[in-house]
């Protein structure tokens, strides 16, 4: 997966250095923009394979900015939001973003929801074409609605199982609580954020979730996401 | 009621009196000289029980004391005494005219007397008003300083948020570029060798700008408890200056500082270390100010009884309007990124020296700040 363009959105020197060195030693090529205007200016041009956007911007306020961007491009956004916004997380993914890095964030975590980025891309797992999908040791076969862990069957009622779809559908990708809601039980129950801790505790004793290397992670007051706990 | 009612009859009785029992004194007085007396004295004598009874019991009382006192000046001071009869031309002219002032006198004493009451009663119930009003502005005023209180609070709590929120940021900033860096190069990514000094480099001088962030948080505070005392001792302050351009280095990356001191700058009179906090704001704002590839210049200059020194940069400059307020901490919602904490501690140590503080247009465009501090 080299020579990928990496488009890095932020205004803040350091930052902008830190993950330039870090997406080049991985083979990334990279580009710069310190303000929203910048940002649409090279996402135009450069066409880049996936967008590290802080929110915020000396000029746009980040969220405009992944909102506009929205508007004709499909670009992967993972956007970098300060601690304690959890509002702001929600708002961002309703905007388009694909994800969300909070500041002050771990380089190598960026990277593997970079990772996760360039791989929804180039492999549009997103389609229903795919009739089986796999997360780590995990494999949901869509044909006959069947999920197996390490091969043995992993026996799930008809919601479960369209909770475990809807999150597999983006291995990696954090799934708000409204789109979760609105997937599983229709657009009606947007607000009964409780069913989803019900029906995660129960995946997580079915799936014997380790607490430590989870498949099924919970963001708090955003969603939750399915991710290959031998993933780094 | 009827007790009242008795009350009042008793005293305006008691009143009414008062004009009887005088003439009946004034009589029993003038009685055993009535042969020798002028026939005009015991008249005019007899007008002041009916002023009297006029002033203290009305009209009606001193009219009827008038018609006493005509009855006991025809009886027993006009001969022939101890009748109503009057024999004389001179006599029916005094009786006449005494009749007449009687009435008159006790008619106008009255009628003063009413006034004076009706004044009486207007003024008590205007210092009855104005009872009532001053309670009701004593009221408006405790209410108005509540409101005052109150407001003054809400800007306190305002200043107090707003103050948090910058400060979280400023301190997050580095913090982020930190963690960055050091999560990276822990996960074993293969740099060269100038890449990972340079990653290093990074983090050191994040590190240096939160030591800085820190510093000032603990002058803020000690300005905010009125402790911030500084302990004089004379040094040079030029070699201050050289050796914090010299610290700060790293944040003029891509800028000139151009140092223009005199070689003979006397030495000042202050704290050591609160001039260096002050010199390193000065220099980390001008840093922040100053556009890439210009020439910020630092200088000194002996100015009578104190030492100025000088940081021009060749940046956007401060407008005039807002000259004053750039030296107030915590200015809210100008948009800018820093706590604003930075230029309120120079002020503040500048002042406890007994110093000034400025900022200017710089010869070079851009911005001179500026501060005067006593020598030595």
């Amino acid at each position: 997966m080299t020579g990928e363009l990496v488009l890095v959105v932020d205004d803040e020197p350091v930052i902008v250095r830190a993950l330039s060195a870090a997406l080049q030693a991985r083979g990334h090529r990279v580009a710069v923009a310190i303000n929203g205007a910048e940002a649409m200016a090279e996402v135009a041009t450069r066409h880049p394979d996936v967008v590290i956007l802080d929110l915020g911007l000396p000029d746009i306020d980040g969220m405009e900015v992944c909102r506009q961007l929205r508007e004709w491009t499909e670009t992967p956004i993972i956007v970098l939001t300060a601690q304690g916004a959890e509002s702001s997380k929600v708002e961002a993914l309703d905007a388009g973003a694909n994800d969300y890095v909070t500041k002050p964030f771990s380089t190598p975590e960026l990277l593997a929801r970079v990772r996760v980025a360039l791989r929804s891309r180039s492999n549009p797992s997103d389609q229903e074409t795919n009739v089986l999908i796999t997360v780590g040791h995990l494999a949901i076969d869509l044909a006959h609605r069947r999920v197996t862990l390490k091969g043995r069957e992993v026996d799930l009622t008809p919601k479960e199982f369209a909770f475990l779809l809807a999150l597999a559908r983006h291995p990696g990708r954090v799934i708000t609580h409204q789109m979760l809601l609105r997937e599983v039980w229709g657009p009606e129950y947007s607000d009964e954020v409780q069913y989803l801790r019900v029906y995660a505790s129960h995946l997580r004793k079915k799936l014997d979730d380790d607490p430590a290397r989870p498949y099924l992670v919970t963001d708090p007051g955003v969603g939750f996401r399915l991710v290959d706990p031998d993933d780094d | 009621m009827d007790a009242a009612g008795n009350h009042k009859r008793l005293q305006a009785l008691a009143r009414a009196a008062v004009g009887v029992l005088l003439l009946g004194a004034a009589a029993a007085v003038m009685l055993p000289f009535r042969g020798e007396m002028a026939r005009a004295l015991p008249a005019v004598v007899f007008v002041v029980p009916i002023a009297v009874a006029g002033l203290v019991a009305g009209r009606a009382v001193a009219i009827a004391t008038a018609a006493a006192a005509a009855g006991t000046f025809n009886a027993l001071f006009i001969p022939p005494y101890a009748t109503f009869g009057i024999h004389g031309p001179e006599d029916i002219v005094a009786f006449v005219v005494f009749g007449f002032v009687a009435i008159v006198v006790g008619t106008l004493v009255s009628r003063e007397g009413e006034r004076r009451q009706v004044a009486e009663q207007r003024a008590s119930d205007l210092e009855t008003l104005n009872a009532e009003l001053q309670a009701v502005e004593q009221e408006r005023q405790r209410l108005a300083e509540e409101a005052n209180k109150a407001a003054i609070l809400e800007r306190l709590d305002e200043q107090r948020s707003a103050l948090l929120r910058s400060v979280s940021h400023d301190l997050r900033t580095p913090l982020g570029g930190i963690s960055a860096i050091v999560s990276d190069l822990l996960s074993g990514t293969a740099y060269d060798e100038a890449t990972r000094a340079e990653l290093l480099g990074l983090v050191a001088s994040e590190t240096e700008r939160l030591d800085r962030l820190v510093a000032n948080l603990l002058s803020m505070s000690r300005v905010e408890a009125g402790a911030l005392k500084p302990d004089c001792k004379p040094f040079a302050i030029d070699e201050v200056v050289t050796a914090t351009v010299r610290r700060l280095g790293r944040l003029f990356a891509g800028r000139r500082v151009q140092l223009e001191l005199p070689s003979q700058l006397p030495l000042v009179r202050g704290d050591y270390v609160q001039l260096e906090q002050v010199i390193t704001n000065l220099l980390e704002n001008a840093a922040r100010h100053a556009p890439p590839s210009s020439t910020v210049r630092v200088g000194g200059r002996d100015v009578g009884s104190h030492v100025e020194v000088w940081i021009d940069d060749e940046g956007s400059g401060v407008r005039p309007f807002e000259r004053e307020r750039i030296f107030q901490p915590f200015r809210v919602g100008d948009g800018s990124s820093s706590t604003g904490m930075g230029l309120a501690i120079c002020k503040a140590i500048v002042d406890a020296h007994g110093g000034t503080i400025s900022v200017d247009n710089a010869p070079y465009g851009g911005a001179r700040f500026s501060f005067r501090v006593p020598k030595a």
